[in-house]
C-alpha cells in the first residue's frame, strides 16, 4: 500500500511509521497526515459487514441492507464470510453456544475489525436475565466498538450505528480490536470463565463425522 | 374393539378431557405394549410430544406421550411416572424417529436416561457439568447470578425524580417570565398609545 517496501514492517495504525520517516525525510510530513486522513475516509466509506443472527435481531437486517433503507449509499454491503468483512453486526442475545462461534468467528476476521451489537440483550441481558445459557454483557467477552439500543432496534437505528461508526473511524479513535490485542488476559479470563476450558467450539464435522449421526 | 372397552380389559381408566382429548394413567412396564396398540389398533400413528414435569415433592418425574391419529381428529395423552433418583425410560426411536430428538432434549433438560438411545450428546447446552437446568432443584437464580452479574450503574447517571423536578421549575419560571414580559409590553404599550376616548352618539 502506497508503495512500501518489502521488508517494511507495518505497525499498528492503517499503515506502517516508516512510511512516515520517509514522508519526513523528503520534507513532506504533512503530507502524511493528509494521507492517512484519506485512508480512514476511504476506510469509513467501505464497510463490508458478515450479519450474524444470534436472536431476534436478524429480521432487521433485510429491510437495512435492500431497497427500503439501502445501507449501500453509505458503502456498507454484506458479504458472505468473516474473512472478507470488516464488521460483524451481532443481533440479539448470545447463549454460551453461540457465543463459542462468535469468537472464533472474530478471530478469523482480518484487522481492523469492528463488532456492532444489536438490542438490549448483549448490553445487559434483556428479557433473557435470567436464563441459565445466556451472557448478560457481551463487551466482557469480545470488544464491542458499537452497541445499539432497542428491543429491537429499527432499520433507521441501525444506520445510526452505522454512521457513528464511520465518525469514529473517520475520527481515528482506538478501535475495539486494538482494545482487544492489549488486554487480551481480560477478554479471554472472562471467556473462559463462564465457557469453561472448552473457548473454542469442536469442529462441526467432528459433530457430524463422529459424534452426531441424529436428527439436528 | 373400542378404545374405552380395550382400556377396561387392561385394568386402565380412558379420562375424557373434551371433545378430542382423552388421557390414560399407565404403569412403566405396560408403557411400550400400550403405545403399540394404540398405533396398531387405534390409528393412533404420530408421536406429537413427549413431556416431562418434575415432581420434586413425590420423588417423581411424570412423563407425558402425546399421540395424534392419521385423521388429526383425536389426541391422547398416555402419562407414566419413574423414579427421580434412576430416571430411566425406554427409548421408542424405534418406533417413531422424531422420538431420537425429543428425548435426547428431555436426557438434557431432565437428566433422565434412555438405554439403547443412538446419540445421547449434548444438544443445546454444551458441556453442561451442573444438575440438568429444568430440574427444580437446580437454583437457576443463584446460577445466573454467580456466573453473570449485572452491568453496574453509570457513574455519572442522574436522578430522575430530581431532574424531572428541576425542569418543571424552569418552565414554570419562564412562563412567569414570559407572562411579566407581556404585561410589561402591553402597558408601555398603552402609555406610547394612550387609548382613544371613545366618542358617544352623536
Amino acid at each position: 500500500m502506497f508503495g512500501l517496501d518489502k521488508g517494511d514492517k507495518m505497525e499498528s495504525g492503517f499503515y506502517g511509521s516508516s512510511l512516515k520517516c520517509k514522508f519526513e525525510e523528503s520534507g513532506l510530513a504533512n503530507t502524511h497526515a493528509i494521507m492517512e486522513k484519506a485512508v480512514r475516509w476511504f476506510e469509513s466509506r467501505s464497510i463490508f459487514v458478515v450479519a450474524y443472527g444470534t436472536g431476534c435481531g436478524a429480521i432487521e437486517m433485510p429491510p437495512t441492507f435492500t431497497s427500503r433503507y439501502d445501507a449501500e449509499r453509505m458503502g456498507v454491503v454484506g458479504v458472505a464470510t468473516p474473512r472478507q468483512a470488516d464488521l460483524i453486526i451481532l443481533s440479539g442475545y448470545l447463549a454460551y453456544k453461540t457465543l463459542r462461534r462468535v469468537i472464533r468467528t472474530y478471530e478469523q476476521m482480518q484487522k481492523p475489525r469492528y463488532i456492532m451489537s444489536l438490542g438490549s440483550c448483549p448490553i445487559n441481558g434483556g428479557m433473557y436475565w435470567d436464563s441459565y445459557n445466556t451472557i448478560k454483557k457481551l463487551d466482557d467477552y469480545i470488544p464491542v466498538d458499537v452497541a445499539v439500543t432497542g428491543c429491537m432496534p429499527r432499520p433507521e437505528a441501525v444506520i445510526d450505528g452505522f454512521v457513528l461508526l464511520q465518525e469514529r473511524i473517520r475520527n481515528g479513535e482506538k478501535a475495539g480490536w486494538e482494545k482487544y490485542d492489549e488486554n487480551l488476559k481480560f477478554y479471554k479470563d472472562n471467556q473462559k470463565r463462564v465457557l469453561g476450558g472448552h473457548v473454542d467450539p469442536a469442529y462441526e464435522t467432528d459433530w457430524y463425522n463422529l459424534n452426531g449421526g441424529g436428527i439436528a | 374393539m373400542d378404545l374405552a372397552s380395550k382400556l377396561e380389559k387392561l385394568s386402565l381408566e380412558l379420562v375424557q378431557k373434551n371433545d378430542y382429548l382423552y388421557k390414560v394413567s399407565v404403569k412403566i412396564d405396560q408403557l411400550e405394549s400400550l403405545l403399540l396398540s394404540f398405533i396398531n389398533e387405534f390409528n393412533y400413528i404420530t408421536l406429537d410430544s413427549i413431556n416431562c414435569r418434575d415432581d420434586l415433592e413425590d420423588g417423581l418425574f411424570t412423563i407425558t406421550y402425546c399421540l395424534q391419529t392419521e385423521a388429526r381428529d383425536h389426541i391422547v395423552m398416555v402419562q407414566t411416572s419413574i423414579e427421580r433418583e434412576t430416571a430411566s425410560l425406554p427409548t421408542m426411536h424405534t418406533i417413531w424417529p422424531q422420538a431420537e430428538i425429543m428425548e435426547r432434549e428431555m436426557h438434557e433438560m431432565f437428566g433422565v436416561d434412555f438405554p439403547g438411545h443412538p446419540t445421547l450428546i449434548d444438544f443445546a447446552l454444551e458441556y453442561w457439568d451442573n444438575i440438568p437446568p429444568l430440574r427444580r432443584d437446580f437454583d437457576t437464580l443463584e446460577y445466573v447470578n454467580s456466573m453473570n452479574p449485572f452491568r453496574g450503574q453509570r457513574t455519572d447517571a442522574l436522578d430522575t425524580k430530581e431532574e424531572m423536578k428541576k425542569k418543571r421549575e424552569a418552565k414554570k419560571a419562564a412562563k412567569l417570565k414570559a407572562e411579566q414580559e407581556a404585561a410589561a409590553k402591553a402597558a408601555q404599550e398603552e402609555q406610547n398609545n394612550p387609548k382613544q376616548e371613545v366618542s358617544g352618539d352623536e
